[in-house]
């Protein structure tokens, strides 16, 4: 299926759920983008209950070129309420969401030096079982670097040089059928530089220009070990 | 020199009379000031290079490097009323740092080149001035360049370093080039990288030499990686000869286990490991490195020689004379030269005995910025340590590496740095993890000096 008939199918159906999503995450600071309902591969709604806790999940929000990691923070449930700084300001991580607060998603780029998932490789991930440079188990890690992040607090610098937590990404969980969408994104003037440090990749990958597109109503969730060809444990 | 000399005269004059008419207490090189983008009189004879006026206080940076280029960057993040000059003798960037792994196909040359001085300076507001330093004058606060004079309110020298081939029994100067452009020790310029390169692809069996310094020299692994990038292709390609590594130290100086662990379980009979080997002597003809108990022969060889501050430092009259790698008189915390707070030193010149790692002068140079916004308005910052994240590739077939991340204390008086940080680890079971960090490791550092 290509991207354009993939989209259209989606957003028939994302359309029906996108009113009775209801939000149990509110905060200030976040740019509001019009909600794209996450879905799994084939365009069905992702339900909170079958996202793995092994690894992330990458989906694009909330335009084209922005990867986003979604978690499944599993047994380690996210503490709520962190004050949290980046380079625009102050800003409150108010938690995950679905049952237990499990579920919380964040702009997969890491702070320190940009590295992000790209279908050849990503330095960045997820390492929910620990590793060399983790510390620990549950953390984000960025392998060129050894920047560690935790999701489950905001995604906050845990060790390394990274200076800013990942950008927060806000989702929007629906109780009554367990479905998910995110619906706003913290930080546009780091994308903007993302963008501009990789525009001749992004070009490469998604057409001139692509990148800056909006997703739309809805967006893919691919594992990371799909998504990526080489995912090096670091 | 009159002042009605008019401009033509001095350039018909030439250097020599420019040098005449500086300012008492001037370091000059050579006074060779080029029309082309030089304009109007400094006064005395000078010409001042052609540069937008200052919007604010001027910061020169002398030096293109990894510190020159992170501190032209992130000063003008600190305080962005800074007017940045980065004054850079290359008109195209290559970097030392990651060039082994070309020497093993690993990465191609655009990995270490495909990066403008013109985009960084665009990208960070810095203006890029190609141009060779040739004499300073403190007293009036001038840079002199082969393309004219820059005034600045302040000023980072960060030139690098030099071969000190006398360390290594080299003391004429016929053998010296001779040895520079024939087994050029492949740790400072681009072009090194490019002749290392070819001999690797050129070597058909027999003996290479790479040799390892005492002291500080610049990338304390790169030697032993560079020993195994050779050693991979020579595996690879099945050629009937081997590396010897004639160390000065008496044991590899930076992650050793991993290192051994690589020549003993990949490069068997092919590296060759010799500590307390350092050379005394070299005869570049007859192809044979003395050291004090041995002879080598060598088909082929980087001859890495012990190294100091940039030749730069001393010319300027910056070099501390008790230093042994003639290094910078600077305050090892506020980055100035000793009774000059305008003139600072980064980079590998630095007296601090950090390894001279691409990473640590990225990390340094951020911290550097730092101190300059604050002595700007007038302030001063406390110190924090830079961080050497460093790996080593050991194998080109798979890729593995191993990995070092350190940081540094100060002594007990505060006042300069003397070791290791406890929390300095070293990742030395080398895998296919770090292999691909090896890569993703320069990359971030070239989007950190090149990118917005």
């Amino acid at each position: 299926m290509d991207r354009r008939g993939f989209v259209k199918i989606c957003a028939g159906s994302a359309a029906l759920a996108l009113g009775g999503l209801g939000r149990e995450v509110l905060a200030g600071d976040y740019e509001t983008f019009p909600p794209a309902r996450l879905t799994d591969r084939q365009g069905n709604p992702l339900k909170a209950g079958a996202i793995p806790a092994g690894e992330a999940m990458v989906f694009s929000y909330p335009l084209a070129g922005v990867p986003c990691f979604l978690v499944n923070l599993g047994e380690r449930p996210a503490s709520a309420g962190i004050a949290l700084k980046n380079d625009e300001g102050g800003y409150t991580w108010t938690g995950g969401v679905g049952p237990g607060g499990r579920i919380v998603a964040f702009v997969a780029i890491c702070t320190h030096q940009l590295s992000y998932p790209q279908p050849e490789i990503s330095y960045l991930r997820y390492a929910a079982a620990g590793s060399e440079i983790a510390g620990g188990p549950g953390k984000i890690v960025c392998c060129a670097h050894a920047s560690v992040f935790d999701p489950a607090a905001g995604a906050q610098v845990v060790s390394g040089p990274a200076t800013m937590p990942l950008l927060p990404v806000r989702l929007a969980h629906d109780a009554s059928t367990d479905e998910l969408a995110a619906d706003g994104i913290m930080g546009m003037a780091f994308i903007q530089r993302f963008f501009k440090t990789y525009r001749a990749d992004l070009n490469r990958r998604y057409g001139p220009g692509g990148y800056r597109r909006e997703v739309g109503k809805a967006t893919a969730c691919v594992p990371l070990s799909q998504y990526s060809g080489i995912v090096p444990a670091c | 020199m009159s002042e009605s000399n008019s401009r033509r005269n001095f350039l018909k004059m030439g250097g020599a009379v420019a040098v005449a008419g500086t300012a008492g207490g001037m370091a000059v090189l050579s006074g060779h000031a080029t029309a082309a983008s030089a304009r109007k009189s400094a006064g005395g004879g000078r010409t001042m290079a052609n540069l937008p006026k200052a919007r604010g206080p001027r910061l020169v940076i002398v030096g293109g490097g990894t510190a020159g280029l992170t501190i032209a960057k992130y000063a003008r993040k600190e305080y962005p009323k800074f007017d940045v000059v980065l004054v850079e003798k290359r008109d195209m960037y290559s970097s030392c740092f990651s060039s082994n792994l070309w020497y093993s196909g690993i990465i191609d040359l655009e990995f270490l080149a495909d990066h403008s001085f013109l985009d960084a300076a665009r990208n960070n507001g810095y203006v890029y001035f190609n141009a060779t330093v040739t004499g300073l004058d403190r007293a009036s606060r001038t840079l002199v360049t082969s393309e004219g004079d820059i005034r600045y309110d302040f000023l980072v020298v960060a030139p690098g370093i030099s071969y000190d081939y006398e360390k290594i029994g080299v003391k004429d100067a016929e053998t010296m080039t001779a040895l520079r452009q024939t087994f050029p020790g492949g740790f400072i310029s681009p072009t090194e990288h490019v002749t290392i390169r070819r001999k690797v692809q050129e070597f058909e069996g027999g003996v290479f030499v790479q040799t390892v310094p005492g002291g500080n020299y610049r990338c304390l692994p790169g030697p032993y990686e560079r020993a195994c990038m050779i050693a991979s292709v020579i595996k690879k390609n099945r050629i009937k000869g081997k590396v010897v590594v004639l160390d000065a130290n008496p044991d590899i100086t930076i992650k050793k286990d991993g290192f051994h662990a690589a020549f003993d379980e990949l490069y068997k009979g092919i590296i060759e490991y010799k500590p307390s080997s350092a050379v005394t002597g070299v005869d570049v003809g007859k192809k044979v490195i003395k050291t004090e108990f041995d002879t080598v022969s060598f088909d082929d060889a980087a001859i890495y020689s012990n190294i100091r501050a940039s030749t730069l430092i001393e010319q300027l009259g910056l070099m501390d004379p008790k230093s042994p790698q003639k290094e910078a008189a600077i305050d090892q915390l506020r980055y100035s030269i000793r009774g000059d707070d305008r003139v600072f030193v980064a980079g590998d010149s630095r007296p601090h005995p950090y390894s001279k790692s691409a990473n640590t002068a990225n990390t340094e140079g951020k911290y550097v910025a730092k101190v300059l916004a604050a002595r700007a308005q007038g302030k001063e910052f406390a110190w924090y340590s830079p961080r050497t994240i460093c790996y080593s590739m050991v194998n080109a077939n798979p890729m593995e590496a191993i990995s070092v991340d350190a940081g540094y204390v100060l002594n007990k008086e505060g006042t300069a740095v003397s070791g290791f940080s406890p929390d300095t680890k070293t990742f030395e079971n080398r895998d296919a993890a770090k292999g691909q960090a090896t890569l993703e490791w320069a990359r971030g550092i070239y989007r950190d000096m090149f990118d917005a």
